[in-house]
């Protein structure tokens, strides 16, 4: 038995084949993803805001919680999948390169493999299959039953070039945010508001994400969805659908309050009516829309 | 690689290449004509490349003011459009244009004239799209250009009406140009090219072209009604009318469009794969039903792309579903490639490497896409920058990864010369860290709530990361541009400089490495029969079997 000497296998079975720059830029790549990675981590603890973590927004109304519970579900497959072909194709980089093998090698010449292919046809199914009946669940469960159900307060949502008007049943209050300056949606925590979504001129859409998905408000025909924050707070979100110059000063505020004081809030709102409607934004042509940061944060 | 001894440059070609202006507006050659097309698209892929950065520029930062949103819409708008209708469409049409007729064996596409009418008609397409830019304001809203915010209301300029012009001429060249193909392929075979041995790149373009027919035509008639609510007062897409039916016409579009940007490209990875791997593709009956499997899905899932519009519960099932099985054939050609290159002889050269680049980018796009076709998991992804990331997967790491690797493979044959390996090299590897770098965190943006199309974010409260993520953005998306550039002198310097070739520089598997580099105007002398899917491996066995007779010297 012979023992293979240090430098031997420091060179590796390849030896003069090496490419060093090559293994400098793999290298390089490799620093650049950890980098990233190193990143990431901390973002994973801090959600929100990072920019960088690699969740759907973990919601704080049920149906929208729902949805970031689904999105790991399928995360499960998708990173199987992912890790499994990439691990294929360096298997194929390293082990099945011309330069290690031996010269002359003629590889097998398959055309193929009946088995093989039926295999990889029904199992993608399967999981496609698990991951439709997860989807169509959560579509059953929070896309049609709770907008239709009782619910304790009706939101029309109304989007206009460039904001949004909020009239409030069975409290008669209305509340309009135009642009950048966003008034907010004022909301008592826990509670089941359905939200109508129209619109008076183009298409907008209405998305706060972390509270639910998003729906749009189209001209002719009014949209529902709903929810139910479960924690006091402020959450931001905008317009998503391009809908002209305005489209990125369309923002959003949803200020959850506790009940009392959503009461003493719609007290104010009937003595004290905010102002009227000024929908008339007119479409600069070369106006630039400058952004100031919304209000600042009570969170 | 095989050195070869400097082949007689054919003397046809040289004229023509370096020909006066006259000979590239008149010529009726599929080789010219695909050369035209295929520096059409890389020229869009330059102009819509510099957008893409002035809009990188604009985000780089929360409230930065550089560009107006007037202005960025328009820009946002003109990238979309030129990358999809001028660049990737375009290119692929062109490789498509000059490697098809040889592949089968024949002199040049069926209708050599309607070939050229339909080139033509692409430049005057982009003439007139651009001339939005001096006319008052091009197109703002998008490529998908939804009313009704593209009704005369509320754009009373002329950019939308050039647009729709620009488009619906876009479409009728692109009728004739799949008509044109699937006359080739049908009529014009050379003797013994069964449909089972058509090479896959070839079988590729059948089902692109068949595609295109089908779609190209719902284009342009929604196009068409668009104008006439803007010209003619009717009532189609208004708000008073049903602005949601344009979304389901342009998508009965513009799904399909997305396999005409990708199916030539996993035909040119059909090709590559096999070569370098030294071994025959795996499945080649499994990958042509692949393809047709992708060509019917793709017409039965447009209503995916508008999961938030409201529609009934079971209709957005019935396209979660479809939409989902599409993954099923791609899912089989992915694996399909990797059995190919699975225990080969890989030798990962330029267009290798490509395409290798292509399976580990693509693959985040088809699996980004799962998440998307989920119904309750889009209404939060849809329309934010999760979907620009997965686009950019889809379309970037698949089709102009592939549209590298195939000109990379091709080159040679359409210029006799190699491109050089050392930019080659630098070029990929620039290329492939910048793509990632771009695209990737782009993803966990839109997961955070960054709506896609906007043309700043206040970076204040729930937005607080958005400006480190986008500065990195903006870096990546410059490296990028620097490799294109790279490539961009690698094409120029090796045209002329580059190392000659010879006719067969990969021993490749079709028929168009049986002629000369570059092909004479006529493409073949003489096609030797067709025996299997493999041509030119028969024609090389042919040789080497002649050399062995003909060298009497013992071993």
């Amino acid at each position: 038995m012979t023992h293979p000497t240090k430098s031997a296998v420091l060179r590796g079975p390849r030896g003069k084949h090496g490419l060093p720059r090559l293994r400098l830029l793999a290298a390089a790549t490799v620093l650049v993803a950890a980098a990233a990675v190193a990143f990431a981590l901390p973002a994973l603890a801090d959600q929100g805001g990072s920019g960088i973590s690699p969740f759907l927004p973990q919601a704080d109304s049920p149906n929208g919680r729902n949805l970031w519970n689904l999105y790991n579900w399928i995360s499960i497959p998708a990173i199987v999948i992912f890790v499994g072909v990439e691990a294929a194709l360096l298997v194929i980089i390293v082990r099945f390169r011309r330069s290690v093998r031996p010269p002359g090698f003629v590889p097998p010449q398959w055309h193929g493999h009946p088995v093989i292919e039926v295999v990889w046809t029904v199992i993608p199914l399967i999981v496609i299959g698990i991951i439709g009946v997860l989807s169509f669940v959560e579509l059953q469960n929070d896309f049609t039953k709770r907008t239709d159900a009782q619910t304790q307060m009706d939101i029309t949502i109304t989007g206009f070039q460039f904001g949004w008007r909020y009239d409030y049943q069975p409290d008669g209050v209305q509340v309009v945010s135009n642009g950048n300056q966003a008034t907010p949606m004022v909301v008592p925590v826990d509670t089941l508001i359905r939200i109508r979504t129209q619109s008076q001129d183009v298409i907008h859409s209405w998305w706060v994400p972390y509270l639910m998905g998003k729906t749009d408000a189209v001209p002719g025909y009014d949209n529902y969805t709903w929810i139910q924050p479960q924690k006091v707070g402020l959450y931001r979100g905008e317009c998503a659908e391009l809908c002209g110059a305005g489209h990125s000063t369309m923002q959003i505020l949803v200020k959850v309050v506790s009940q009392d004081d959503y009461r003493a809030w719609v007290q104010q709102q009937k003595t004290q009516p905010s102002p009227s409607p000024s929908v008339k934004v007119s479409k600069t042509a070369s106006g630039a829309f400058t952004a100031s940061p919304s209000p600042s944060p009570s969170k | 690689m095989a050195t070869v001894a400097a082949p007689p440059r054919p003397k046809a070609y040289d004229q023509t290449f370096f020909a006066p202006v006259s000979i590239w507006l008149t010529t009726t050659d599929h080789k010219l004509i695909g050369i035209m097309y295929m520096f059409t698209g890389i020229a869009s892929f330059i102009v819509a490349g510099i957008f893409a950065l002035i809009m990188r520029v604009q985000l780089s930062q929360p409230n930065l003011n550089i560009i107006n949103a007037e202005l960025y819409n328009q820009l946002v708008s003109a990238h979309g459009t030129t990358m999809i209708f001028f660049f990737v469409t375009i290119f692929l049409t062109g490789i498509a244009n000059y490697m098809v007729p040889i592949m089968v064996g024949a002199r040049d596409m069926a209708f050599p004239r309607l070939n050229l009418l339909g080139f033509w008609l692409i430049p005057m397409s982009i003439f007139i799209y651009y001339a939005g830019f001096f006319t008052g304001g091009a197109l703002n809203a998008g490529w998908t250009g939804y009313p009704p915010l593209t009704e005369l209301k509320y754009n009373p300029g002329t950019g939308v009406d050039l647009w729709v012009f620009s488009l619906a001429i876009w479409g009728v060249s692109g009728i004739m140009a799949s008509t044109n193909f699937l006359t080739t392929i049908v009529a014009l075979r050379a003797p013994g090219m069964k449909l089972t041995r058509l090479p896959l790149f070839v079988w590729a373009q059948i089902s692109t072209s068949i595609l295109l027919l089908i779609v190209g035509s719902p284009l342009v008639a929604v196009l068409v009604l668009l104008e006439f609510d803007r010209q003619f007062g009717t009532h189609f897409f208004t708000t008073d009318g049903r602005p949601v039916l344009f979304q389901h016409l342009f998508w009965f579009f513009g799904h399909p469009e997305v396999y005409i940007m990708i199916l030539p490209g996993f035909g040119m990875i059909s090709e590559i794969i096999p070569v370098f791997s030294k071994k025959p593709i795996f499945g080649y009956s499994t990958m042509v039903a692949a393809l047709f499997g992708i060509v019917f899905l793709s017409m039965a899932v447009w209503a995916h792309h508008m999961f938030t519009v409201g529609m009934n519960i079971y209709v957005e099932t019935f396209f979660m579903v479809m939409t989902m099985l599409i993954a099923v054939p791609t899912g089989i050609k992915f694996f399909n490639w990797i059995a190919t290159a699975w225990s080969g002889s890989v030798e990962f050269t330029l267009p290798m490497k490509f395409a290798f680049g292509f399976l580990a980018t693509f693959l985040i796009g088809g699996i980004t896409g799962v998440y998307l076709s989920s119904v309750p998991v889009d209404t939060q992804l849809h329309q934010s920058y999760y979907v620009v990331a997965h686009l950019h997967y889809v379309l970037f790491g698949g089709a102009v990864f592939t549209i590298f690797a195939g000109l990379y493979y091709w080159f040679p044959k359409i210029t006799g010369r190699l491109l050089n390996t050392t930019l080659g090299e630098w070029n990929f590897w620039t290329l492939f860290v910048g793509f990632n770098g771009t695209f990737l965190v782009m993803h966990t943006l839109g997961l955070e709530g960054m709506p896609r199309r906007i043309v700043t974010y206040n970076g204040g409260y729930g937005e607080e990361g958005w400006g480190t993520v986008n500065v990195i953005i903006t870096i990546s998306s410059f490296l990028l541009a620097f490799s294109v550039l790279l490539f961009l002198i690698n094409v120029i310097w090796s045209h002329r400089n580059g190392e000659l070739a010879g006719d067969d520089p990969w021993e490749g598997n079709s028929l168009e490495w049986a002629t000369t580099s570059p092909p004479p105007p006529y493409n073949f002398d003489q096609v030797a029969p067709v025996r299997s899917f493999m041509p030119m491996r028969d024609i090389r066995a042919g040789r080497m079997a002649a050399a062995v007779v003909a060298d009497p010297s013992p071993t």
